[in-house]
């Protein structure tokens, strides 16, 4: 492939707002193919891999990372005004990832008053959320964190005009593909597979393991409730299932619901 | 005449920082590093959780240091709840974290610090006139993240270690692998020594310092459950409380850690000055040939302990491996957890420093109670210290000098700022 002269390469910017940093890495991880692949893109925002950054109108802006504060929903809104495209990436964007698990159940003042004990919300924390929640959202890349080859491919579909492909069936379809036993009929485990994104290949039981939920739920084509009563007849306590639905969901309209505290106090 | 210096975002570090030092006259007046980070109440959002995923959610703290918080959140249940593990698990959890190691030094040797001494913004700029440095050391950071894939099931947020032992055992094969890709980048890890070791650190500060590093046992390594301090002290982690006080401070809302009254260091170069009689082979002879460039008052010196304990960790691996091959793999079941009323306190070196899990569990085997502190918030007050002693030095120096040098502390730290929100005041 001819390499593209500078001024028609692709601008792109990544971003990262408040998470553990995992799905920018994942990016530098994609060690093979990195150098070359970036070259196919002009970068002008990449925080954690340089100390380069410009401020300017961007084709593409990823941005990985959930709402947390007051300080990420001004950036989210800059980086969706000077953004022709914008992708989230990762479970932290899509969902709010494991920091939401307790939305709807507990009180910004009530975790800082655990954590840093005082009740003043002074860090202008937001319930955690996606972003998708506040801005328009062209692109979802789901997972805790994301498969770098679904970075790479959407990046290249990306860079030819083409929407990224995302699965949008559970990881029992990618199970069963690889014929692992599955975990839950056989060892009775408190596998989320039936209602988690596949694109994981099956991760967890391949290890025989249980589905933690890390790409979160199917959007739109998930039924909790049936995951609820199926564990319960396995045995598991509601309190045990409904924090397990939560760990990667607590913003999804299903799952928020379940164990929901009535009138908890201090949210917006 | 009152000036404040001031950077917003600090780059090529883990999660968002930034500095603001004031200066009045010839004197620095206030340091200050600020986290601007969200806070993400981990302690928190973990009660009520049943102990067999507490790790899955703790881990996932940080990218970076992954393994490092599973670990120390399953020895902290372990410990609560006395389960014994075998040799083999003991020697995957060893590899997996030297593993962490390579993966992470590398990631800050190379991509992160590096440029500072060559002089580039990032490594990918760098790599325009150093392409083969940085094609090496994308491949030993590979090597490292191999070793997750293969331990762990992930090269980040990994599941296969578990209270107890691992779910699936990696195969005799794949360990060959491990193997087989350490020695192909022992080179790059020995290269980033003699790297780092052609210049003089980009500044030389010499400030009073305090290390902590924990007892790994008769080898150099990353597990352990006693704490050496640099002034002799040694202490069980379960006493962790008694040694490193947390406070608020007037000047700042971070929280500090101090030991009696003082700042302290933890991280390679702590370990490094704590266990050097530990090291081995080609790391020990390159301490030897270098020590006189790991000074404890100087911070960036840092980089250099990391790069010898890259050294170290792709050897150790390698052994590691063979100490494995020559005993034969075996599937091993996990234990059954017997969950009572207990706490139990979890401590790892992860590659920034001792980190701490702590765990309070009710009698049905759920978290109560959680206290963690990560490496960082420990370093936050040396590197306000150094800040100051930098900012000292050099105060007749325009702003953009100053502001480059603060920034060269902030790298050597290898601060992780996801790491240490959880317990650090932010700024308002």
């Amino acid at each position: 492939m001819k390499e593209p002269a500078s001024e028609n390469k692709p601008k792109i910017g990544v971003f990262s707002l408040t998470g553990c940093a995992g799905d920018q890495l994942m990016i530098l991880n994609l060690e093979d193919t990195l150098i070359e692949l970036l070259s196919k893109f002009e970068i002008k925002s990449f925080q954690e891999a340089s100390s380069y950054s410009e401020n300017i109108r961007l084709d593409i802006a990823f941005v990985e990372g959930s709402v947390s504060t007051e300080h990420d929903l001004e950036k989210l809104k800059e980086i969706r005004d000077k953004s022709s495209l914008l992708v989230a990436i990762g479970d932290c964007a899509v969902n709010g990832c494991v920091q939401a698990m307790r939305n709807s159940q507990t009180s910004i003042a009530e975790r800082m008053l655990d954590v840093y004990g005082v009740e003043d919300n002074i860090y202008r924390a937001l319930e955690p959320k996606g972003i998708g929640e506040y801005v328009r959202v062209d692109f979802e890349i789901p997972g805790c964190p994301v498969e770098k080859e679904e970075v790479f491919n959407t990046l290249i579909s990306l860079l030819n005009g083409d929407p990224p492909l995302i699965p949008d069936y559970p990881v029992c379809v990618e199970c069963k593909l690889n014929g692992y036993p599955c975990v839950i009929i056989e060892e009775g485990k408190p596998c989320l597979g039936p209602i988690i994104t596949a694109g994981c290949d099956a991760r967890c039981p391949s290890l025989g393991l249980d589905c933690v939920g890390c790409r979160g739920p199917i959007k739109g084509e998930t039924n909790a409730k049936a995951e609820l009563e199926a564990l319960r007849k396995r045995g598991y306590p509601d309190k045990y299932i409904i924090n397990r639905l939560r760990f990667f969901a607590g913003n999804f309209p299903d799952i928020r619901i379940l164990g929901e505290r009535k009138n908890s106090k201090g949210e917006k | 005449m009152v000036k404040t210096l001031k950077i917003d975002e600090l780059t090529r570090v883990e999660g968002h920082g930034g500095i603001t030092v004031i200066i009045e006259g010839e004197k620095v007046k206030d340091v200050k590093m600020n986290i601007f980070e969200g806070p993400r109440f981990f302690e928190s959002i973990i009660k009520t959780v049943y102990y067999d995923k507490v790790p899955d959610i703790m881990r996932r703290i940080c990218a970076i240091c992954t393994a490092s918080h599973s670990l120390a959140s399953i020895r902290a249940i372990e410990h609560a709840f006395h389960i014994q593990v075998s040799d083999q698990t003991q020697i995957l959890r060893d590899l997996l974290i030297h593993g962490e190691i390579i993966e992470s030094h590398a990631l800050h040797v190379f991509m992160l610090a590096l440029p500072d001494y060559l002089g580039y913004p990032d490594a990918l700029k760098m790599s325009s006139e150093h392409f083969e440095i940085v094609k090496a050391a994308l491949e030993l950071k590979k090597a490292g993240n191999m070793i997750h894939n293969i331990i762990s099931g992930r090269e980040i947020h990994g599941m296969n270690e578990r209270v107890g032992g691992f779910s699936k055992i990696p195969n005799e094969r794949k360990l060959e692998i491990i193997k087989e890709e350490m020695l192909n980048v022992k080179k790059t890890a020995e290269l980033s020594v003699e790297l780092l070791a052609r210049k003089e650190p980009p500044l030389n500060i010499n400030s009073k310092n305090i290390f902590m590093a924990l007892n790994p046992g008769g080898k150099y390594g990353f597990i352990g459950d006693e704490i050496l301090i640099s002034d002799g002290g040694k202490h069980h982690i379960n006493d962790y409380l008694n040694i490193i006080h947390e406070r608020t401070v007037n000047y700042s809302t971070a929280k500090i850690s101090l030991y009696k009254n003082q700042p302290f260091t933890v991280g390679a170069l702590a370990r490094i000055i704590l266990n050097k009689s530990k090291l081995e082979g080609s790391a020990k002879n390159m301490f030897k040939t270098y020590q006189a460039l790991i000074r404890e008052g100087n911070p960036l010196t840092n980089n250099i302990a990391q790069a010898i304990e890259l050294v170290h960790s792709v050897e150790r691996a390698v052994v590691l491996v063979d100490e494995l091959l020559s005993r034969g793999v075996r599937d091993e079941r996990l234990p059954v957890v017997n969950v009572k009323e207990a706490r139990g306190v979890g401590a790892v070196e992860a590659p920034r420093g001792i980190l701490y899990h702590d765990y309070t569990f009710d009698k049905y085997g759920c978290i109560v109670k959680c206290n963690v502190i990560t490496p960082t918030a420990q370093n936050i007050a040396s590197i306000e210290r150094d800040y100051r002693e930098a900012a000292s030095s050099l105060i007749n120096e325009d702003e953009d000098k100053i502001k480059f040098n603060l920034e060269l502390i902030s790298r050597a730290y290898d601060p992780c700022i996801s790491c240490a929100t959880h317990v650090i005041r932010l700024k308002n």
